[in-house]
């Protein structure tokens, strides 16, 4: 570490830097592994905003796909059946050239996370049990009871700290550093010190996952806020595909905390007021494990149509799976219910709504490079982050854990095949760091010296736009009302106002910066939801109930020009699979 | 009748080392209103410097541990109202400043975790914590391998350690009134990782031996008393007491 001076301010002051060979901004699943891959001949360094374990990673429940072929119902299951039930449920908006290498790495990935200690649910043979999970045409979805997404991340943590890998916790990432078209650092805010830290290296990975907190009822932890994509987006690079949002099905009436698809994987139902198993109208063959999208719609629908309970839920019944199944395979679901709704689904259902889970879309991945690799020459993304694109227009549960892994260490992989690289000079680096300080320096002046709104009116105003009228089901007066809405957010963000001189472990300016991000997205989640005038996967236009591939069977890409969004599009990887009607 | 406004009484600490104060605040409820909602109103409307950590709130991420009135728990999974006023004979008397005029009919008191030392406001530096955790060595130590099979293990082994594979280490357990006093003390969350280990088939009997020979070196498992704070407070029902007792168990 080192300091710089800032000769151009007219007065000393010295900018902490820090220099390594790779950057990896994120400590979930992504994250960590490509820091693991990594660890041992690069200088590297993780940075994170929370510490690693707090992670939204841990917060995944339902499991990990991958085709082990290890039971009687699964034996015939092969990578290429995953591949095509991943491109199937993505309505064909998936790469299938990245869901097929997803699905050929899963089984791998699943042996390497046990190897590392991993602590799955077994079969009785003692191998890798396995449940059904949506969409699925085989029961492959890996398990460590309905707390998978902890177990995953607490085990590749621990091989973290097995190779010593350099964490920076609690930093928050501001704003990405370029020369050109070269990344060569990000500006952070150190929250335990309250000073500004450059971090410097023509290497990073972009690992900060989803952005579900654009919207009020989300299962997102509070810390999903898009900070990477929001930085990027910054640089000029597009996000891709970010009208497709993904609403789980069954998440806690009230707080909306997830209940894993693995409910109804286990046998779980979906009931109406009427007591009625509604999904047989709606997916009479796949009920309640049609794909997540189809879910959704269908609850949202009874609830429209007045056959949900009084203020808009069905109820998910476990009642019949008895007692001993319940505590063996949903003890976290149980748990859940009973201190956050008051309901032992032992003994009673469970109040359910759809609400924002997954963002399929994200950080714009190269038109023909590798997977992960950005527009921006040194900037990786990879996670829920990124728009590789595996999920297209519908992710698959049991496919996002896999994702993170996966393509943790492809890229780690990736970047120790590429080498060090040193391309630009000192002095350039050094100019681009001191205006990106001063650049933030002035906004948290701007910040203290505004006099408009707060940050919690301007964040309610855009989550309550994005619930009402950018949800399941879409069309164009709600789009445009939520830009328009959004547009005022924009202006009103501009003039936001908030403390800014006291910086240490200061998480109002925190959320603040959280909210500089957020109001990006969600311009640009309505705006691309309004563009596309058709409907597929999670994007659903009521005005435009079918899918139309001759026009829009192509990835959306959305940057910012001096005249405002602009829209641009990218062909899809097809060729593995033919394009075919969805139906389940 | 039902409340419309809770008053909390809140631990502030502008830094390291410094006086520490009370604030309180009024605060309109909601309906089903957890603690932690409640310290983001604070935030939001009238102080947003008010240091707490969160994250997941829905009590698997292991952010938000508080004291909240004298008894440590996960803010997000405490309701407003009512309030449950948990006691257990175990949990000691916490004290954490000067609040003699705390009433406790009305106002919900809220302090940061015990036996930590305060950065901000509700945020304590966890990294003595952590540093025991990563003392214990808690990883498998074995080549990593990614070619099929995977290594067995019987249904029962692995329902074994499930309970404490679900540790979200939050530091609730540092309630521990050794954690208190003896600050090598490894503590019953590290412990209780170790035993994770330890009881874990797979790993190799090098590594079992080197976590169990740290474990019950004296400021380990020696050092419990017994007192069972840990198992008291725990959110999860991991029992690190009781993991801390089988360590025992395997050391005659």
């Amino acid at each position: 570490m080192f300091y710089q001076n800032l000769d151009n301010l007219g007065w000393f002051y010295s900018l902490k830097v820090e220099e390594f060979d790779v950057l990896i901004v994120g400590g979930g699943l992504s994250g960590l592994r490509v820091a693991f891959e990594l660890a041992d001949e690069w200088n590297a360094a993780l940075i994170s905003k929370v510490h690693p374990l707090r992670s939204h990673s841990g917060a995944a429940q339902g499991g990990i796909n991958a085709a082990l072929a290890n039971t009687e119902k699964g034996k015939d299951d092969t990578p290429e059946k995953h591949a095509y039930d991943t491109v199937y449920g993505s309505d064909y908006l998936a790469d299938q050239d990245a869901a097929m290498f997803l699905a050929k790495e899963a089984p791998k990935i699943v042996v390497e996370l046990e190897s590392m200690g991993a602590p799955f649910s077994r079969l009785d043979s003692g191998l890798i049990a396995q449940r059904p999970f949506g969409g699925a045409g085989f029961p492959r979805t890996c398990y460590a009871g309905d707390r998978t997404g902890h177990a995953l991340l607490h085990t590749l943590y621990e091989q973290c700290i097995r190779k010593r890998v350099k964490f920076f916790d609690e930093f928050f990432l501001i704003d990405l550093i370029k020369v050109g078209n070269q990344i060569t650092g990000l500006i952070s805010l150190d929250m335990n010190t309250g000073e500004l830290v450059i971090f410097r290296s023509e290497i990073i990975v972009l690992a900060t996952g989803g952005f579900g907190r654009i919207y009020k009822r989300s299962t997102n932890a509070i810390i999903n806020t898009g900070d990477g994509l929001g930085a990027a987006f910054r640089t000029g690079i597009p996000m891709q595909d970010s009208e497709f949002v993904q609403f789980h099905p069954t998440t806690l009436y009230g707080t909306n905390i997830l209940m894993t698809e693995g409910a109804r994987g286990e046998g779980g139902l979906l009931l109406n007021k009427d007591g009625e198993r509604f999904m047989s109208r709606y997916a009479p063959k796949a009920m309640e494990l049609a794909p997540r999208d189809i879910v959704a719609r269908s609850i949202e629908t009874e609830i429209l149509e007045g056959r949900g309970f009084e203020d808009g839920y069905v109820h998910l019944d476990l009642t019949h799976l008895g007692r001993e199944k319940i505590l063996e395979r949903l003890p976290g679901i149980r748990e859940i219910s009973i201190y956050f709704a008051g309901v032992d689904p032992i003994e009673k259902p469970i109040p359910v709504q759809p609400g924002q889970h997954y963002s399929m879309g994200g950080i714009a991945s190269k038109f023909k490079g590798e997977f992960g690799e950005t527009p921006l020459n040194g900037l990786y993304a990879i996670g829920e982050t990124s728009c590789i694109s595996v999920h297209g227009a519908n992710r698959l549960g049991g496919n996002s854990l896999l994702e993170t892994v996966v393509f943790g260490r492809h890229t780690g992989r990736l970047i120790a095949k590429r080498g060090k690289q040193k391309l630009i000079s000192l002095k350039e680096k050094e100019k681009a760091e001191n205006s990106s300080y001063q650049m933030v320096e002035s906004l948290f002046k701007e910040w203290k010296n505004n006099t408009g709104k707060k940050p919690v009116e301007i964040r309610t105003a855009m989550k309550n736009s994005m619930d009402i009228n950018v949800g399941v089901y879409r069309a164009e007066t709600r789009l445009q009302k939520a830009l328009k809405d959004l547009q005022q957010v924009q202006k009103d963000f501009k003039n936001m106002q908030i403390e800014t001189d006291e910086r240490q472990f200061n998480f109002g300016l925190i959320r603040a910066l959280e909210l500089r991000n957020m109001v990006d997205i969600a311009e640009v989640t309505a705006f691309a939801a309004l563009w596309r005038k058709e409907s597929r996967g999670a994007h659903y236009r009521v005005d435009y109930p079918k899918r139309i591939d001759k026009e829009y069977l192509v990835h959306s890409l959305v940057s910012r020009t001096k005249d405002g969004l602009v829209m641009e599009t990218k062909p899809v990887t097809l060729g593995i699979f033919d394009v075919k009607e969805r139906v389940y | 009748m039902i409340k419309k406004e809770q008053t909390f009484a809140i631990f502030r600490q502008a830094k390291p080392d410094v006086e520490s104060s009370y604030e309180r605040f009024k605060v309109p409820l909601t309906p089903g209103m957890t603690i932690l909602e409640a310290l983001f109103y604070i935030q939001d409307n009238y102080d947003n410097t008010l240091a707490f950590r969160y994250s997941c709130r829905g009590a698997i991420c292991g952010s938000c541990g508080i004291t909240i009135n004298k008894f440590p728990q996960l803010a997000c999974k405490t309701q407003v109202y009512p309030i449950e006023n948990k006691k257990h004979v175990r949990v000691p008397n916490l004290i954490f400043g000067e609040i003699s005029d705390w009433n406790p009919e009305n106002e919900i008191l809220i302090e940061p975790l015990p036996n930590m030392k305060v950065i901000k406001d509700l945020v304590v530096d966890m990294e003595p914590f952590w540093k025991f955790y990563r003392e214990v060595k808690p990883y498998f130590d074995r080549q990593i391998k990614d070619e099929a099979p995977e290594s067995n293990q019987s249904f029962e082994d692995a329902r074994k350690i499930e309970q404490m594979v679900y540790c979200i280490l939050c530091g609730l357990c540092w309630t521990c009134p050794v954690s208190g006093k003896k600050k090598d003390y490894l503590g019953p969350a590290a412990l209780t990782k170790a035993y994770r280990f330890i009881d874990d088939t797979r790993v190799t009997e090098g590594h079992r031996k080197e976590i169990f020979d740290r474990a019950i070196a004296h400021d380990g498992v020696p050092s419990c008393e017994k007192i069972f704070a840990c198992n008291a407070v725990c959110p999860k029902g991991v029992m690190p007491g009781t993991a801390i007792d089988k360590i025992r168990e395997e050391i005659k």
